[in-house]
């Protein structure tokens, strides 16, 4: 689909994911790396745990259908190349401190002036400006700086993350959607344009708007293991299987109430509630909750019947009663789990990605979308540390074998 | 309609509901297109039945959820298990370049409104849809909303301390992860389109496009066999790294020090030097091997900081740290209001609303955020006269096959 486009990738480990999914979607991507190969090759984990530069399963996860090429862009040499590149390519992506790439003569303005239908997207923590330009970043100090971590963790402990970064990935996918949209654009006035994404705004979307609970003047939920409490009520996710534990949207009112009156009609079915709770009202019971009073009580009750059903059951026999009777019920799966689900085998989700230079073929991480016309194909594996050196630098843009091992004995590439 | 936007010349007819299907379409109305957004009573948007509420008040207007995912989008109320509802669906196919739809799979076939029969009335419709796990497969019925996604699809698991069960992320995490997903399969069937004219289908599994979400711990079993779970606040490549206690009740720092930099100077600012020469901390590895100790030394500062202050301190020497805001603090957040984060619009019915604004800045085209999320059929009026052109005599057709709401 974007077959047509060329994309200079400069991110750090912060801004992977923007290029791939442009790569994913056809376009040209060229991973510009400082010699020696980017710093994100040197985050773990590492195919069979050993630090390598092309062995990163996070650059291995984040780098696919790019090619690679390594350029010092602090020397004169190295950015005069780059900027011969620049002038052929549609988009730019970095993710560095904000006002590095200008420092380095490689600004938005400075490549504008070259390549005025540059679309120049950046990455950062917090935004280009700001009073939090300029901080340290982390994956957790974004992630609590707006929002989602407060929210989620056991209630007499910290408040917990996700134990794989996410920040960042937010950010890049919105950085690929503004990409998409500065491109639509183009096509009408032939210009450019400066994106700047911030990391923070992007990962607040997370708290489902519990962002606005001051504007709205709502009550602030607090976190809970399993589930979250809102004011008096302790609304729970979790629940334990004989083999594991579920997720259960256990709620009431016009949304989930019919859900749930299937569900305790199972668990009367199996003589394990009475028919009085079988025949309350789910749909009226979320107003009364809410309302307060002996509903909360009732309530807690309830929630030990279901949890005495659930404990009867394999996570597998959960799900298979969820698909049958249309119940909100899904088994809490490892990432073992996962890779063997039926479901994602059924569709062809996992991608055989062959690694020659391991002699070895790994499953990916297949299409985010299935497009029924222009299927996303996975053409490249990540790229080696300066792969592509050749290909780009002698056989596209024209530069002398010689010189190329003179750039390469300076250091430039 | 403001002509300069990127998306001024896309027309959208938008069928999604609940959270993640309108969250990806929310973008498309920042940045221009028109959507009309078909809404039922009959049928009522889950969203609007959740909180956070407008002063703890329920009502199908009064969700923040509501109105921050449907800014900029104009409402249609119409019942489409009537035939005459179902025409002006068709009508608006034509209309259309792009449909979107979020229902279990298989609805829109029961309505007749499935890509084959859309594109038999427009060959170049650009059709996506999104469902939890995707249109085909075994578990393609699986209904729900984006907390059981992130169970099925290991996200649930991966927050978790080591010795407790599984704490989850908050609420429906892909959810916040497959809208973007939706946006950008649209913007790229439409750049497919413009090049070739030729329409298409996208089957978007909400569960699969969020599984990107967690490539480098499933390439961690595909190619290692290991399978990661849940490690607290820790971190695989960096020490220290965690959300400590601050002064006060559930007052907490998040504090990491990625560099051998950061590390020194916070050694420093704790006034703890010696650390700077205690075997167990003097490299990255030596500190990913020592992280118990190296944790009770940090908590034992942190406790003792108001976690503002220490924010300010740290970030002043270059430390990676940040004091955990509560909810009601986030609207206060100087970096967020810097860049105009929180937007104030007018509703019809309520007053002023607040919703979040675009999370990305465009040089030249910057988003417009102006218009409410429609009431019930706020603009039906709009939609069948100015979009769809028809005349007094056709809507009082439909009023009579009680089609409008």
């Amino acid at each position: 689909m974007l077959s047509a486009y060329r994309v200079l990738d400069l991110t750090t480990e912060r801004g992977l994911l923007c290029g791939q999914i442009l790569g994913d979607l056809g376009a040209d991507v060229i991973k510009v790396e400082p010699p020696g190969g980017s710093p994100a090759r040197r985050l773990g984990p590492f195919y069979q745990d050993q630090p390598h530069p092309d062995r990163s399963l996070l650059w291995w996860a984040y780098n696919r259908n790019k090619r690679g090429i390594t350029l010092d862009l602090t020397s004169p040499a190295g950015k005069e190349i780059f900027l011969r590149l620049v002038q052929s390519a549609h988009f730019l992506v970095e993710s560095d401190n904000p006002g590095a790439m200008a420092q380095l003569g490689l600004g938005y303005d400075t490549l504008a002036a070259l390549n005025p239908g540059l679309i120049y997207i950046s990455i950062s923590a917090f935004g280009q400006d700001g009073p939090k330009a300029s901080y340290a970043d982390s994956d957790l100090v974004i992630l609590t700086a707006s929002g989602p971590t407060i929210l989620s963790g056991d209630s007499d402990r910290a408040p917990l993350r996700l134990s794989v970064p996410q920040a960042y990935l937010h950010a890049c996918a919105e950085a690929a959607t503004a990409a998409m949209l500065a491109n639509h654009e183009r096509h009408r006035s032939g210009q450019g344009q400066y994106i700047d994404v911030s990391a923070q705004q992007a990962i607040a979307l997370a708290t489902q708007a519990y962002i606005l609970s001051g504007p709205y003047k709502d009550v602030e939920i607090q976190r809970m293991a399993g589930g979250i409490k809102v004011g008096p009520i302790t609304i729970r996710l979790l629940w334990p299987a004989k083999d594991g534990y579920v997720a259960i949207t256990y709620l009431f009112g016009t949304a989930f109430g019919h859900f749930t009156k299937r569900l305790m009609d199972w668990i009367h079915e199996e003589g394990l509630c009475s028919d009085e709770i079988q025949t309350m009202d789910w749909v009226r019971f979320g107003g009364e909750l809410f309302a307060g009073g002996d509903a909360i009580a009732k309530f807690e009750q309830l929630k030990l019947i279901v949890e005495d059903f659930t404990k009867t059951k394999t996570k597998a026999e959960l799900l298979h009663g969820a698909l049958e009777r249309t119940l909100l019920i899904a088994p809490i799966s490892k990432l073992d789990e996962v890779v063997a689900s039926p479901q994602l085998n059924a569709r062809g989700y996992w991608q055989d990605v062959a690694h020659p230079e391991l002699g070895q073929t790994f499953k990916y991480p297949g299409p985010f979308v299935k497009f029924s016309e222009t299927p996303i194909a996975y053409r490249r594996r990540p790229p080696l540390v300066g792969e592509h050196n050749r290909e780009i630098f002698v056989n596209e843009l024209g530069m002398a074998e010689q010189q190329l091992t003179t750039l390469q004995q300076h250091g430039v590439i | 309609m403001n002509n300069s936007l990127p998306l001024s010349d896309v027309k959208i007819l938008d069928l999604m509901w609940v959270m993640a299907g309108p969250a990806g379409t929310r973008v498309l109305a920042d940045y221009g297109a028109t959507l009309v957004r078909v809404d039922s009573q009959r049928r009522i948007d889950t969203a609007r039945t959740l909180q956070p509420f407008l002063n703890r008040k329920a009502g199908p207007d009064n969700s923040a959820l509501f109105q921050n995912l449907n800014a900029g989008k104009y409402g249609l109320a119409i019942d489409m298990t009537k035939e005459a509802g179902r025409e002006v669906i068709r009508d608006l196919v034509r209309w259309a370049d792009v449909v979107t739809e979020s229902f279990s799979p298989r609805a829109m076939k029961g309505w007749g409104l499935d890509y084959e029969s859309l594109r038999k009335i427009k060959p170049d419709i650009i059709m996506i849809s999104s469902c939890l796990m995707g249109q085909t497969g075994p578990w393609a019925r699986f209904a729900g909303f984006g907390n059981l996604a992130a169970a099925i699809s290991g996200f649930f698991n991966l927050v978790s301390w080591a010795d407790r069960p599984p704490a989850g992320p908050f609420s429906a995490y892909t959810d916040y992860v497959s809208p973007r997903f939706t946006a950008i399969s649209i913007l790229a069937a439409l750049e497919h389109r413009r090049r070739t004219g030729q329409g298409q289908y996208i089957d978007q599994s909400q569960a699969e496009a969020s599984l990107h979400f967690l490539g480098p711990a499933l390439l961690d079993y595909t190619v290692n066999g290991r399978v990661q779970s849940g490690r607290g606040n820790r971190d695989l490549d960096i020490a220290p790294h965690g959300i400590y206690p601050a002064l006060g009740e559930d007052r907490w720092l998040a504090l990491a020090a990625p560099t051998e930099e950061q590390w020194r100077s916070l050694c420093l600012i704790m006034n703890k030097p010696e650390l700077l020469d205690d075997p167990r901390f003097t490299t990255r590895d030596a500190r990913l091997a020592h992280q118990d100790p190296l944790d009770e030394i940090i908590s034992g500062w942190t406790r003792t900081q108001d976690r503002f202050v220490a924010e300010d301190l740290l970030q002043s020497r270059g430390v990676s740290a940040g004091a955990v805001r509560s909810l009601y603090e986030m609207e206060h957040d100087p970096q967020l209001q810097h860049r105009k984060h929180f937007v104030q619009l007018e509703h019809n019915t309520l007053g002023p609303v607040t919703v979040e604004g675009s999370r990305f800045r465009m040089s030249r085209t910057p988003a417009v955020v102006e218009r409410s999320a429609p009431t019930w059929g706020r603009d039906n009026q709009y939609v069948l006269e100015q979009i769809l052109g028809y005349n007094e005599e056709k809507i009082t057709e439909l009023i009579v096959a009680e089609a409008l709401e």
